[in-house]
């Protein structure tokens, strides 16, 4: 298997070839994620009624369920606005990792690289985790303004270095944990394929399906505790 | 990891880099993909079914705080009826009992009545008796004056 890149395009002056790379296959199955993450509610929201059935019941449970993982995190009274980040988030994740285990992918052959889930690639996590630390330092800054960096010295000064360094691990751990979860997943999974594809696999693939839910879970909720965490401060 | 499936020398059309840690471009177009999916996502499904779902959650609550009123309605009425009986009970505890001494009274008369009654024709019946005892007792008189003298018209015949 190749994790490889294609050259979509070239940028610049035809006097200097340089060329902007990015990974093709990583934007495909993006936009494929996008727009079952688009036509879902697009078509479940068509006939909204007091009563729910069906389509309007699950993206209820679902819009509920996102509510409650940002309340809990959050607080009562400041998690409303961030619901549709949290949401994004753990729907996007979700749907990527289940994607990549339960779409045929392979159906489709690329001339370089092959598709499959858009978080197996380093790109995609550290974007993700990058807006994470974004988000917490916005909301951090928009609740409690520059005495936000007033918390670099709670509890006390001497741990200064420390929570410095925890501005870089956090985006770093969060990014790591999703990327090395869903790409070495399929990893075992594609040795096991290869070496026994009938029923070995099956297993791992289960599990798999499992642990991304939970990576999504995760990250979801690690980003909601990491903001709500910096608009609190230490009382 | 890719140095594990080496890359052959001859290099085709793409360049092979061979990283694993391959950050490009397509880190920032994953950014602004979330962002765009966050906006849209929002509009089309936060939105309107968090509508929804607040709306429904007022109507309950409106509809409980209905049926809380109508509680205190029916306690008033149930008041009412409670009265209600409360009165028709003493009535016919009245009524009744009014009953009772009438028909006790009217008892108590026809009693006496009766009484009287019996007791003058016990008097004439004693009185009846009187008289036959005295009649009796004269007669028994006569005889015994008779058969005195017919013993001794007996005993001294000579």
């Amino acid at each position: 298997m190749q994790i490889e890149q294609l050259q979509i395009f070239e940028i610049d002056n035809p006097h200097q070839v340089s060329s902007v790379e990015v990974h093709a296959q990583v934007l495909i199955t993006s936009w494929v994620v996008i727009a079952l993450l688009i036509a879902l509610p697009v078509v479940a929201t068509r006939n909204l009624q007091t009563i729910p059935t069906g389509l309007q019941n699950f993206i209820e449970y679902v819009l509920e369920f996102i509510r409650d993982l940002t309340r809990t995190q959050m607080g009562e009274e400041e998690y409303r606005p961030w619901v549709p980040f949290i949401g994004t988030m753990f729907l996007s994740i979700f749907v990527s990792n289940w994607s990549g285990a339960l779409l045929p992918w392979r159906v489709i052959q690329l001339p370089h690289g092959e598709l499959a889930a858009p978080t197996n690639d380093i790109n995609t996590t550290v974007a993700l985790a990058l807006l994470t630390s974004v988000a917490y330092f916005y909301a951090g800054l928009h609740k409690r303004g520059f005495s936000y960096f007033g918390k670099y010295i709670q509890p006390t000064p001497v741990l200064l270095p420390i929570n410095i360094l925890e501005d870089f691990t956090k985006p770093l751990s969060l990014s790591f944990r999703l990327f090395g979860n869903i790409l070495a997943d399929e990893l075992v999974v594609a040795v096991l394929v290869s070496l026994v594809p009938l029923i070995v696999p099956v297993p791992m693939m289960l599990l798999g399906l499992f642990t991304s839910a939970i990576q999504a879970l995760i990250s979801a909720t690690l980003a909601a505790a990491y903001i709500g965490e910096s608009m609190e401060g230490h009382h | 990891m890719n140095t594990l499936w080496a890359i052959p020398a001859i290099a085709e059309e793409a360049e092979e880099k061979g990283k694993i840690f391959d950050f490009n471009l397509t880190l920032p177009i994953i950014v602004a993909e979330f962002l765009l999916l966050m906006l849209a996502l929002d509009n089309l499904w936060f939105k309107p079914v968090a509508k929804v779902m607040d709306e429904r959650d007022e109507a309950i609550r409106q509809k409980l705080m209905g049926v809380r009123d109508n509680s205190d309605e029916i306690k008033k009425l149930q008041e009412q009826a409670e009265a209600i009986l409360k009165a028709a009970r003493a009535e016919t505890t009245a009524e009744l009992n009014k009953m009772r001494r009438e028909t006790a009274a009217s008892l108590d008369a026809k009693l006496q009545e009766s009484r009287q009654r019996v007791e003058k024709e016990l008097a004439e019946a004693l009185a009846n008796l009187e008289s036959q005892k005295e009649e009796t007792l004269r007669s028994l008189d006569k005889q015994v004056q008779e058969l005195s003298d017919q013993i001794v018209a007996k005993v001294i015949p000579f």
